[in-house]
């Protein structure tokens, strides 16, 4: 038997576990690598031994913070997660409940992702919470996870505020056992008190924005005493050590006893404990900042490099890298630890082929590339605008048949500008998940305008690259979607992308080229590797239907 | 007890799996755990690999440092050398999968593969493709792999067990079976492996023979064990061994076939 009370969580479902434990009544979410598990691990459970969470899919990030954005004003706990990109899809409605501020508690995941293991950029949520003022978790463990995710949903309710709470890929991807305690129950729904609040029309958003700024001093007043921010000073004129997150394990464990020797501090709340830290720094020789992202507390402590009074040293000093993830080894080598080698083999050993991700065997965006590099024979100089999903993999052999990525939705409206610019026509390949996410907007832009660009709705009827998620829309409504917009039926083509079609697939394509207009052409398979997740969700389609 | 094991592969060959098991006999035998692994991006065909941090004490960190892993556990023989570098010089041991997953153009000759594997202090070469299809499987190679590791690993096997048929209970009856099966005969091939490095045989003779015998997921009867012992310490037995390699052979495991081998039936 298991004990109930113990399971072996990743640092993803320690935090949806607290959630739920925390009396959420919703959970919103948008997949993405590495934050995709929060939602699936609250989706899972709902429905079951009485538990009642409304999980679906949103369509992106920005929609699904709004849905929790409704809950909350409707007094009911709620999450929302993403990946860290998705937050800038939505920090419009993110920034501005900063200034209405909540109702029922709102606790909003974001899950970073240092060295780019998955995602285009590794920017640092934490940004986010300090500039748009609020308070922001950050746990060590999946044990914190678990807690602070609970603690931060107490904390939003009381505050009446979001709270922030902020993973890095090794900690929401790494399993450990977590004790859980006694569940909340959920709130009723109660509507808020004050529309005024909710209603940021100049006139009631400064008063917001002052309600805002009033909090910070009790924000800072929380952080200052929050057991997470924990210093320990162990003699003046010795070294200190600042480190968040993660990062404070990565320091126990390379200095083991030796820490000390140090005076310690660890931070797990934002914003930063000013009063800790400036005592930590009277106290220490030099003051190490160790963090898993961007160099958030080196840069505070430094002024960006305007007080030179203390020796602050980090990933700006130099003495950590600047990019890519932190790792114990690079603790190791900044404190001059000795690292170990590892086991070498005599002689020189060749260098090892990388094996980078590759598009799965049969899949459909194969074929839909190889249509694509048959149709553009000839013509001179097609270039194709890329978007996030497995088909980004493109880019590489043998297909190279992709020439951006930037966001999700980027390709249609980077391919009008191209178009613009005076190329024409330009392709873009975009997934039928990365098109309701964000590919509706620039498409009603180029149908509006007419814009010479070929667009590939490449349809799997999943969301693949994130391990088979449900897609919005798929098949039929896929089309009855891209006329809805104003794309002529003439110009939107329906392909089945196989081998033995190619002929008659380069044929539909190559009469659209010469068309100097919009065509959408709908290239339309399941994908392979969850081929048979998508029958059943075919299967249920129809059974709502009956 | 402090164990740092690293696992390796290919995505989608079940490493996550094999990590299930070890995370869940750990918890049941009441120690501290930390597993990191991939997911994302590089489940489409990349290399992808998780560390397990198991010990009675708690664990700072959620990665295993360079040099400090007892074991690496690979289902693929080009991944199982990606890592060497987080295995401990002292302690060190590979197991790994012999058959290879080529996926890359730039896939290097596997005769310099295995003899790289073949010069470290301590492998154990498996045969793990072959022993799944035989347990009533391809996929269950990571449960061959799993169990060819049991011995190394701090857990009852029947602890390992339990966990092997609880992972796969939410799928099939059937999954169970097979997997079980699995499971066994990588136990069967480690108990062997064990038997044959407590009698002195090296571990690069051993790995030499060990892929080509047709492993049951039960134990090597004693007798068999004793004739293998007895071929491994007679040195015309290591020379018969080298042509194993290349006629890829599967030979049965009975106390005649040292015999043969040796005498180049």
């Amino acid at each position: 038997m298991k004990e109930m009370n113990r399971l072996i969580l990743m640092g993803d479902e320690a935090v949806a576990r607290g959630a739920i434990d925390a009396g959420i009544s919703g959970a919103y979410a948008y997949p993405g690598t590495p934050s995709t598990e929060i939602f699936e691990y609250i989706h899972d459970l709902s429905g079951r031994d009485g538990l009642e969470i409304h999980a679906r899919w949103s369509t992106n990030e920005k929609v699904a913070y709004e849905e929790a954005l409704g809950m909350s004003y409707a007094g009911r706990r709620t999450i929302v997660s993403f990946k860290h990109v998705g937050l800038n899809v939505a920090a419009d409605p993110f920034i501005s409940s900063t200034i209405s501020g909540v109702h029922g508690g709102l606790l909003v995941v974001v899950a970073d992702d240092p060295s780019m293991h998955s995602s285009q950029n590794e920017q640092d949520s934490r940004f986010y919470a300090k500039f748009s003022q609020i308070v922001c978790f950050e746990p060590p463990d999946q044990q914190q996870a678990y807690e602070m995710a609970r603690e931060a949903l107490d904390l939003s309710e009381k505050l009446r505020m979001p709270v922030m709470l902020r993973l890095v890929t090794r900690l929401a991807h790494s399993r450990s056992i977590v004790t859980l305690s006694e569940p909340r129950k959920q709130n009723r729904a109660s509507y808020c008190p004050d529309t005024s609040w909710w209603t940021l029309l100049p006139s009631n958003a400064r008063r917001g924005f002052d309600r805002l700024l009033h909090k910070q001093a009790e924000l800072r007043a929380f952080s200052e005493e929050h057991a997470s921010n924990q210093l320990s000073i162990s003699g003046a004129g010795k070294p200190g050590i600042i480190a968040s997150g993660i990062a404070s394990g990565y320091v126990r464990e390379v200095l083991g006893d030796r820490l000390s020797e140090y005076n310690f501090l660890t931070v797990g709340v934002y914003p930063l404990p000013v009063e800790k830290i400036k005592q930590l720094v009277k106290a220490s020789s030099e003051v190490w900042t160790m963090e898993d992202g961007y160099p958030l507390i080196e840069q505070q402590l430094t002024g960006d490099g305007l007080h030179t009074n203390a020796r602050i040293r980090g990933k700006m000093s130099g003495d950590l890298p600047r990019s890519g993830e932190l790792t114990p080894d690079l603790v190791k080598s900044a404190f001059g630890v000795p690292a170990s080698r590892g086991l070498r083999l005599a002689g020189s050993a060749p260098g090892l082929p990388a094996r980078p991700p590759l598009l799965c065997e049969g899949c459909p965006h194969s074929d839909t590339f190889e249509i694509i590099r048959e149709a553009t024979r000839g013509y001179p100089d097609i270039r194709v605008m890329g978007d996030i999903g497995c088909y980004t993999l493109g880019f590489y052999k043998p297909h190279e048949g992709l020439h951006s990525c930037i966001c999700m939705g980027a390709s249609i409206g980077m391919a009008s500008g191209v178009s613009h610019a005076g190329f024409g026509p330009v392709f873009c390949v975009i997934g039928d998940s990365t098109f309701t996410h964000s590919g509706l907007t620039p498409l009603l832009d180029a149908a509006r305008e007419n814009t010479n660009i070929k667009v590939f709705v490449l349809d799997n009827s999943i969301v693949a690259m994130t391990g088979g998620q449900p897609t919005m829309v798929t098949d039929q409504a896929m089309v009855q979607i891209v006329a809805g917009l104003g794309v002529p039926a003439e110009h939107i083509k329906v392909i089945k992308p196989l081998p033995r079609s190619l002929e008659e697939n380069v044929k539909v394509v190559r009469q659209e080229i010469e068309y100097h207009g919009l065509s959408v052409i709908i290239s339309r398979r399941e994908c392979v590797t969850y081929y048979k997740e998508i029958k059943t969700a075919q299967r249920n389609r129809e059974g709502e239907l009956r | 007890m402090k164990q740092d094991v690293l696992l390796c592969g290919v995505g989608g060959q079940g490493i996550l799996s094999m990590a299930y098991v070890i995370d869940y006999s750990a918890m049941e035998a009441g120690y501290s755990l930390k597993q990191p692994e991939v997911h994302g991006m590089s489940q489409r065909g990349g290399a992808v690999q998780a560390h397990i941090r198991v010990s009675d004490k708690p664990i700072a960190s959620e990665l295993i440092p360079l040099g400090q892993a007892e074991l690496i556990l690979s289902l693929e023989p080009l991944e199982s050398l990606r890592y060497l570098q987080y295995l401990s010089a002292e302690n060190g041991c590979v197991i790994t999968d012999i058959t290879p997953f080529v996926n890359i153009s730039d896939y290097p000759e596997l005769s310099s593969i295995y003899g790289q594997l073949l010069q470290l202090p301590s492998v154990l070469l498996v045969n793990g493709a072959h022993l799944a299809r035989k347990a009533g499987s391809p996929k269950a190679q990571n449960m061959i792999l799993l169990g060819a590791a049991s011995t190394r690993l701090p857990y009852p096997v029947n602890v390992l067990e339990k966990h092997v048929a609880e992972l796969f209970a939410r799928k099939s009856e059937r999954l169970v079976h097979v997997n079980m099966n699995a499971f066994r005969t990588g136990c069967a091939v480690s108990q062997f492996h064990q038997a044959l490095r407590q009698a002195g045989v090296a571990d690069a003779s051993i790995s030499r023979v060990l892929p080509w015998l047709d492993f049951e997921p039960w134990p090597v009867p004693e007798p068999v064990v004793q004739a293998w012992i007895a071929f491994f310490q007679d040195p015309a037995g290591c020379a018969a061994t080298e042509g194993l390699w290349r006629s890829e052979l599967i030979l049965p495991l009975e106390e005649e076939a040292p015999r043969k081998l040796r005498e180049g039936d």
